[in-house]
């Protein structure tokens, strides 16, 4: 698809600003009604959904340059996908799918951030978007007991992820899931030194043909293990695997999971028994790419019937967020005994995003910091004494932007509280 | 025509350089064209710079500046009407996002002050946290809380809640020569409880028939009227998006909707249920906006029309009964059966069904379906919406542009939606409303076309046949249609437009201007 092919999309814009906000049945107050991060900072119209649909219309129409404002616009976006699901709550038209098509558009034509070309020039040299030299990538598993699935066969391959590989503050995160999925009963393998970036965010920067090329490698290298399942803790990653290599073929019959709805199955099959009490009040913050975004891709080969209603040939079902994954960390959470889960306002597809999604950590890391802050504001509204999460990224982005400002507030992956409650 | 670089440097002076952006990207984004009466053009006139006031003071200074300059400026909040675009070249824009505060919500004085960037969810989510409630525009919940913002602020819920005109009290408004004024209560003792004193009442003047549409400076604060909500402070919802709907639909409520032989079987009943001062909501309704209010996507919209089709008796109504009391809401329902037997009102079984019902109440009184009713099938819509008269005039109006529609939908023109009659009471049945929505695919042009005639032959309908003024009076061609037949009271509005807008700043392209 080409942002040609979503320009009657574009043009069903309405221009009714509810991309802006939340969806309208869950606004409970004043604060806290919006969903789109750049809007809030930004402020002008372009920022938001519906801004982006009319100048993806105007750059088809050749109305507007690559000028730097327009790569300003463009790339101040986290792809988070607020805007498309609170529009799809009434509205049949792609909003994010359109939004990505004008960054790749802006990739072909070379009109691209330098802070995102450094990073896909170390993907392209390393195999991941974070420096870091590629055989210092499985070090986070030293000591362990697990299998290496490019030389041993198991039917479980867990992929850690650049973000948790190259970030020892979060290699705990990675080892308690080995731990656990082990005192499940589960054998598993990890690719260690050989595994690589799953090319989503290079994908959401408009980098679609170094996407392509990470993502042959990686599932090339999952098909030849032989592996049934594969289970990941970072939201991206899981959005790639299950969502985007899906999309383009790539996936096949691998059973993509992330790590919290195979533990969610472990506790459920009695397999795992959370007993020792953690007496805290938490709340859950759901990553994009594993909630309103994490939901199975649809393939769909027709043709918009030609008429004045728009209707389609087979019938298409949009992706409307209402598949995603949310109950899993929840209930995870929730067999803890002790833990208190209590709710942000925004939450599950209408969750406030993290603000480290789409380059905009490594274009504009004042705005990631900005929507974090946000978002550890409503967490702290809830009384929580920390924000659990279930992706490394949104940890990470919003532990920075907790740092210097006396938060009180911790920050957990939901792995470390089950692994503590074991 | 880029501004002149003093008038530019002055303009960001007052709102800071963050605030001001005469970008070809950031412009090209506001000329996107609005669904209403929408047509091929999918761009539409260029601000020549678009400005974000946080407060009154710079909406002054903004004025003052375009007034000093002599250039035109617009204000606008949440943008989806065509009046929120320029009429030509040389405009300001002053977004008025930033000014997103309620300011006051006085429960025992039943009012709350919003400013522009209010949005009736946000406001109505509010209030009812209080044990109140606040109309909302039939446009939705998407659109500005402010009376005066929204066009002319009928809703779904104006059978009890009434509307913008009513609903507007105290206000605070920068004149279009840059004057700030308080009007009503605020006024005289600075209390915002009356829009009409102690204090100027100005009230005719700055909003009309309906509003002068972004053509007569730019309103920062205003009142509005709160009313009392028997509900809880909200319904616990469940599901995701778009499954919402309410764990339970708390008790003393009631959603239904009723068909009637006929229109004049519906209207009876509509004027029994306002005397009876029974109904919370009252929204005539047809099959297919009901449908498309449950609908989740367009293919189930149709599945549900065909149905609703095949078993409504013909025209109908949305009511929904809000008791205040077990015995209230007793004595409601038991009016209601009686006058349904007295005019053979039916019920629309699936409409009861417990999977569907709790939702659309809460659809109904959230009005979040209004996209999904207006916009989902095609994109843009259009056609007439009526004034505020009598209830039976106002149905007899669309009831006689129906030929119209039709004939459009004979030759392919405009969707046949089913979406006539539309007819809603408002204050019980003190006044009605009602609208003929068309809908078309808009890079048709012969179809644009089309609707915008059909819009043309049904002002002459209601010219001849006395149907009064509509609301969709935007432009000084369309006033000038129906002065002549108002008692002139376009010279009225051209002396008014005068005195207060004396250099022509504020673009009257949706209003009216001073003929020279």
């Amino acid at each position: 698809m080409a942002l040609e092919d979503y320009q009657r999309d574009m043009e069903m814009c309405c221009r009714c600003s509810i991309c802006k906000f939340i969806p309208m049945e869950r606004i409970e107050g004043v604060q806290y009604a919006n969903v789109c991060p750049s809007i809030a900072r930004y402020k002008f119209h372009a920022y938001s959904g519906g801004g982006r649909m009319g100048f993806g219309t105007a750059l088809l129409e050749k109305r507007l340059e690559y000028t730097d404002t327009l790569l300003e616009v463009v790339y101040n976006c986290q792809m988070c996908g607020g805007c498309d699901i609170s529009c799809k709550y009434a509205m049949e038209m792609e909003v994010l799918e359109p939004i990505n098509e004008v960054r790749i558009r802006c990739v072909e034509e070379s009109h691209t951030l330098p802070a995102l070309d450094r990073v896909i020039n170390t993907l392209r040299k390393q195999g991941t978007m974070i420096p870091g030299a590629k055989a210092k990538r499985g070090e986070w598993a030293e000591g362990l007991d697990v299998r290496d699935f490019t030389k041993q066969k198991t039917e479980i391959i867990y992929h850690a992820g650049c973000r948790t590989c190259y970030d020892e503050d979060m290699w705990k995160v990675a080892r308690a899931t080995v731990n656990l999925l082990q005192k499940g009963g589960v054998t598993i393998g990890i690719g260690g030194g050989h595994e690589s970036c799953c090319g989503s965010r290079a994908y959401q920067m408009g980098y679609k043909e170094d996407f392509l090329r990470q993502a042959k490698q990686t599932i090339d290298l999952f098909k030849k293990s032989g592996a049934e399942i594969l289970v990941t803790g970072c939201s991206d990653c899981y959005y790639a695997f299950k969502v985007l290599y899906d999309k383009f073929g790539l996936k096949g019959d691998l059973e993509v999971l992330h790590t919290t709805e195979y533990l969610d199955r472990l506790i459920k099959e009695g397999k795992l028994k959370p007993n020792k009490k953690i007496s805290a009040k938490v709340t859950y913050h759901d990553p994009c790419h594993l909630g309103r975004l994490g939901e199975p891709y649809l393939h769909w080969q027709g043709k918009e019937v030609p008429g004045h209603i728009r209707l389609f040939e087979p019938p298409k079902e949009f992706r409307r967020g209402t598949y995603g994954i949310y109950e899993p960390p929840r209930d995870v959470l929730k067999s803890i005994p002790g833990l208190k889960l209590v709710e942000m306002d925004r939450i599950r597809e209408y969750a406030w995003c993290c603000g480290a999604g789409g380059g905009v950590k490594e274009t504009n890391p004042e705005f990631a910091q900005w929507t974090a802050k946000e978002r550890i504001e409503e967490a702290k509204s809830t009384g929580a004494e920390a924000i659990v999460t279930s992706c490394p990224g949104c940890e990470q982005n919003l532990s920075d932007a907790m740092k210097g400002n006396g938060n009180s507030l911790k920050v957990y992956d939901v792995v470390e509280l089950l692994e503590r409650a074991l | 025509m880029a501004l002149k670089r003093d008038i530019y440097r002055a303009l960001e002076d007052v709102v800071g350089p963050e605030n001001i952006s005469e970008d070809p990207v950031i412009l090209d984004s506001y000329a996107w064209r609005s669904c209403i009466i929408a047509g091929p053009q999918k761009f539409v006139q260029q601000f020549e710079a678009v400005t974000l006031p946080k407060d009154t003071e710079e909406v002054q200074a903004i004025v003052k500046l375009c007034n000093r300059y002599k250039i035109q400026f617009k204000a606008g909040s949440t943008h989806w009407g065509i009046y929120n675009d320029p009429g030509e070249p040389g405009v300001v824009k002053l977004d008025l996002r930033r000014m997103n505060h309620i300011l006051e919500i006085n429960e025992k004085n039943m009012y709350a002050v919003v400013e522009p960037y209010v949005i009736g969810a946000q406001l109505q989510a509010e209030v009812m946290k209080r044990g109140m409630i606040c109309n909302i525009t039939g446009a939705g919940s998407n659109c500005s809380a402010l009376p005066l913002a929204a066009h002319q602020g009928i809703g779904h819920m104006s059978q009890s809640l009434s509307y913008g005109e009513r609903n507007q009290l105290a206000l605070e408004w920068v004149t279009p020569d840059g004057e700030i004024v308080r009007l009503g209560s605020l006024g005289s003792v600075g209390e915002w409880f009356c829009g009409d004193g102690p204090g100027p009442s100005l009230r005719g003047i700055i909003r009309g028939n309906t509003t002068p549409l972004g053509g007569l400076g730019v309103y920062t604060k205003a009142a509005v009227k709160i009313y009392h909500w028997p509900g809880p402070p909200t319904f616990s919802i469940k599901g995701v998006s778009p499954h919402y709907k309410p764990s339970q639909i708390p008790p003393g409520f009631m959603f239904r909707y009723i068909s009637f032989p006929s229109l004049e079987k519906l209207t009876e009943a509509v004027y029994k249920i306002g005397k009876n001062e029974i109904a919370f909501e009252l929204m005539g309704f047809n099959a297919a906006m009901m449908a498309s209010n449950i609908a989740t996507s367009n293919e189930e919209d149709r599945k549900i029309y065909k149905q609703f089709s095949e078993l409504v008796q013909g025209p109908g109504t949305v009511i929904i009964i809000a008791g205040n009391s077990p015995r209230d809401f007793e004595y409601k329902m038991r009016v209601l059966e009686i006058i349904l037997d007295e005019t053979d009102g039916k019920s629309l079984e699936p409409v009861e069904d417990p999977k569907v019902n709790g939702g659309a109440l809460w659809r109904c009184i959230r009005i979040t379906a209004s996209i999904r009713e207006t916009c989902r099938a095609t994109g843009v819509f259009g056609g007439e919406v009526g004034g505020t008269d009598v209830y039976s005039l106002m149905r007899d109006y669309i009831a006689l542009s129906a030929p119209l529609k039709a004939d459009l939908i004979r030759k392919g023109l405009i969707l046949d939606d089913g979406t006539n009659p539309f007819t809603q009471s408002i204050e019980h049945g003190h006044c009605g409303h009602a609208e003929t929505l068309t809908r078309y695919f808009a890079q048709n042009a012969e179809s644009a076309k089309a609707g915008g005639e059909l819009y043309m032959e049904v002002n002459k309908l209601a010219i001849k046949n006395h149907f009064g003024v509509p609301a969709h009076v935007w432009s000084d061609a369309i006033h000038d249609m129906y002065g002549p037949h108002a008692n002139n009271y376009t010279k009225w509005l051209r002396k008014i437009k005068k005195t207060f807008d004396p250099n022509a700043t504020s673009d009257s392209t949706h209003h009216i201007s001073v003929k020279k």
